[in-house]
């Protein structure tokens, strides 16, 4: 039942280049610069003289140096230094469809998690068809969205100060039910041709470009609440369909295969989750089993060698 | 704690209330993920230990990672034996979503919940004491909680048992100041009062007022009686069942924790040394009856697990510092 492990530690060859030795750090320097060698770099590190180089992004200039905003490897191009982050946050462009979380509710609009803003004007409201929102909406905002709710949104526009404004005015979009939410770098969720994604399992996934990946039991195309008409009761449900055992665990498998490839900077796409989810069915065991080493390296291996 | 919507809930509660019981990840009710384990972490402190659930095995992200550290500093006290002070601060990168007020709430429960239980006197090693009511050491245990993936206090109890017994404590020695005889001078034409013990003076006061050290920094013995260190083991109660090892998701799902902490100071004889029911919720005696047993097996299970970890790191310590010898520059 308990299980302890040890830590992973870093391969003994492993070694960062730039090792703080005064009569090396020149040379350093001059060698990542010069051959375009790796160069590892922390927030704060000054990388070279802003006379010589431009900054570029990930860096900034304070007392003629060009320093290191984030952490990450420095690159050259020209005369041009650069940053790329290890990490990066998620950067919103308008079209695209993110799963988002509420954390306030203000007056007539919602607030997300990284600053994204629901107008009350760009929710589907009760009543059907495109209508002008009224003061009663208003009053009862909580109950189509809560704190805490999830929600898949489109990105609409920026207001002045950078912030993202969402819509849901689609019936593919708005609340999220009958499944669980899975969080990777946004980094590994790609623009694909559609970001709903119907595994032949059951199984209906959301991969939002912030990240937020919902992966949730199918809806038949038909069974689609507001078909005919527009049932906010059904659109703004918090109750959950009843879920078989068997969907759940589909769920559980293709949340942990998420996590998996995620953990190993594999970009999701349709393609890769569907045979991972083969595989994943021709291995023998439980789905908990698949969250040891051995079996998720092996699982990136047969992905990797098919994508090849 | 951390927000959730209401259809999460749901789905979270009705899987563990299914049959069979689903949780998130395909995990059984009463399975805990990995924990991954190292002691003597820090080299300044006198022990430490650096602890993780259910980290990803590849790239080791995402779960419940805790630092803790002994340092040992000596105190001038007319107590015997010395005392154990506990403290566990948060990293705000562990709690993004909290104000650093609630943050500072947040510590302060942890605190209190590992200093009354680790404190007390029945845990307490006997080798603290230097001086017999002059000096003693004070044990500092200290927490730092770097994330928060769940089952945050099974997490700290487990690192506090493995930085007390990493613990050394450097040997002592007292020194005591004799007046160097004084001369009866021949010519004794004074008669100085002999500074002499009296027959009837069966106090045995202690002269000692200072103390040495033999050791080298990181020599010493362990604390004793490290066996008694206890663990926790918290039981998610969602009416009917309950389950261990909650991920954050699951703990905002269910409205009642019990939280129970035992000592085995020999396999066959535990002792709980605490318990708290966490959030809201009721249970009746009957239901309160069955659940202190069952927290007794899942404790004996944990305590034999981290104590065979533990001695194992014991032994590859020595060879481990070696290695990180060789490999300094």
């Amino acid at each position: 039942m308990f299980e302890f492990t040890s830590f992973r530690h870093p391969p003994d060859n492993y070694s960062i280049k730039n090792a703080p030795d005064d009569v090396d750090m020149d040379e350093d320097d001059d060698d990542f610069l010069e051959t375009g060698g790796l160069k590892l770099t922390c927030p704060g590190e000054s990388l070279t003289s802003a006379q010589a180089y431009m900054r570029g992004h990930g860096t900034y200039v304070d007392k003629e140096e060009v320093i290191a905003s984030v952490c990450g490897l420095v690159e050259r191009v020209n005369k041009l230094i650069t940053v790329r982050a290890v990490r990066t946050r998620y950067n919103p462009e308008v079209g695209d469809l993110v799963v988002g979380r509420i954390t306030e509710e203000m007056e007539s609009r919602w607030n997300s998690r990284q600053d994204a803003v629901l107008m009350l004007s760009s929710v589907n409201l009760p009543g059907g068809v495109q209508r002008r929102k009224l003061e009663s909406d208003e009053l009862q905002m909580r109950t189509f969205f809560e704190e805490g709710d999830l929600l898949v949104a489109e990105v609409q526009a920026f207001f002045g100060d950078g912030t993202m404004s969402l819509h849901t005015r689609s019936l593919s979009y708005g609340k999220l039910r009958n499944g669980q939410l899975v969080t990777v770098p946004p980094i590994l969720v790609r623009r694909l041709k559609s970001h709903f994604i119907s595994l032949p399992c059951e199984v209906d996934l959301i991969l939002g470009l912030n990240g937020y990946i919902w992966v949730s039991k199918h809806v038949k195309e038909n069974e689609r609440e507001g078909e005919e008409g527009f049932d906010a009761e059904a659109v703004y449900s918090n109750r959950n369909d009843h879920i078989d055992d068997s969907t759940r665990t589909a769920i559980s498998r293709v949340t942990n295969l998420i996590t998996i490839l995620a953990a190993h900077s594999i970009p999701l796409t349709d393609t890769v989750l569907l045979e991972a989810y083969e595989w994943s069915l021709e291995q023998e065991g439980d789905v908990k089993d698949l969250l040891q080493e051995d079996l998720g390296d092996a699982l990136v291996a047969t992905i990797l060698a098919k994508g090849a | 704690m951390t927000s959730i919507s209401k259809a999460e809930r749901s789905y979270i509660q009705a899987g563990l209330l299914a049959n069979p019981p689903r949780r998130a990840n395909g995990r059984a009710l009463h399975d805990f993920r990995s924990i991954s384990l190292e002691t003597g972490v820090a080299p300044l402190s006198n022990g430490s230990a650096r602890l993780s659930i259910g980290q990803n095995p590849h790239e080791g992200s995402g779960g419940t990672e805790i630092m803790a550290s002994v340092k040992l500093e000596v105190e001038s006290i007319e107590e015997d034996g010395g005392r154990i002070a506990c403290s566990v601060s948060c990293s705000p990168s562990a709690y993004p979503h909290l104000s650093s007020g609630a943050l500072d709430d947040l510590q302060h429960d942890l605190t209190a919940v590992l200093h009354q239980t680790l404190s007390h006197p029945s845990l307490h090693p006997k080798n603290l004491g230097i001086i017999p009511q002059k000096k003693s050491w004070l044990l500092n245990l200290d927490f730092l909680v770097m994330a928060d993936a769940g089952n945050i206090y099974d997490a700290l109890f487990m690192a506090a048992r493995a930085a007390l017994w990493d613990t050394k404590v450097p040997r002592t020695r007292s020194v005591e100041y004799k007046s160097p005889k004084t001369f009866s001078s021949a010519s004794g034409d004074m008669d100085v009062d002999q500074d002499t013990a009296s027959g009837f003076d069966t106090r045995k006061v202690s002269h000692a007022v200072d103390f040495e050290v033999p050791d080298y920094w990181d020599e010493g013995e362990v604390l004793e009686g490290r066996e008694r260190w206890p663990v926790a083991v918290t039981l998610n109660l969602v009416p009917t069942i309950h389950f261990l090892d909650a991920t954050s998701q699951e703990e905002a799902s269910c409205s009642s924790r019990l939280l129970l902490v035992y000592s085995y100071e020999s396999p066959s004889s535990p002792t709980v040394q605490s318990m708290r029911m966490l959030g809201s919720g009721e249970l009746t005696i009957p239901q309160l009856k069955d659940l202190v047993k069952e927290a007794q097996k899942y404790t004996k299970d944990m305590v034999t697990a981290l104590t065979a970890k533990l001695v194992e790191e014991d032994l590859c310590r020595n060879q481990k510092a070696r290695d990180k010898f060789v490999k300094r520059k």
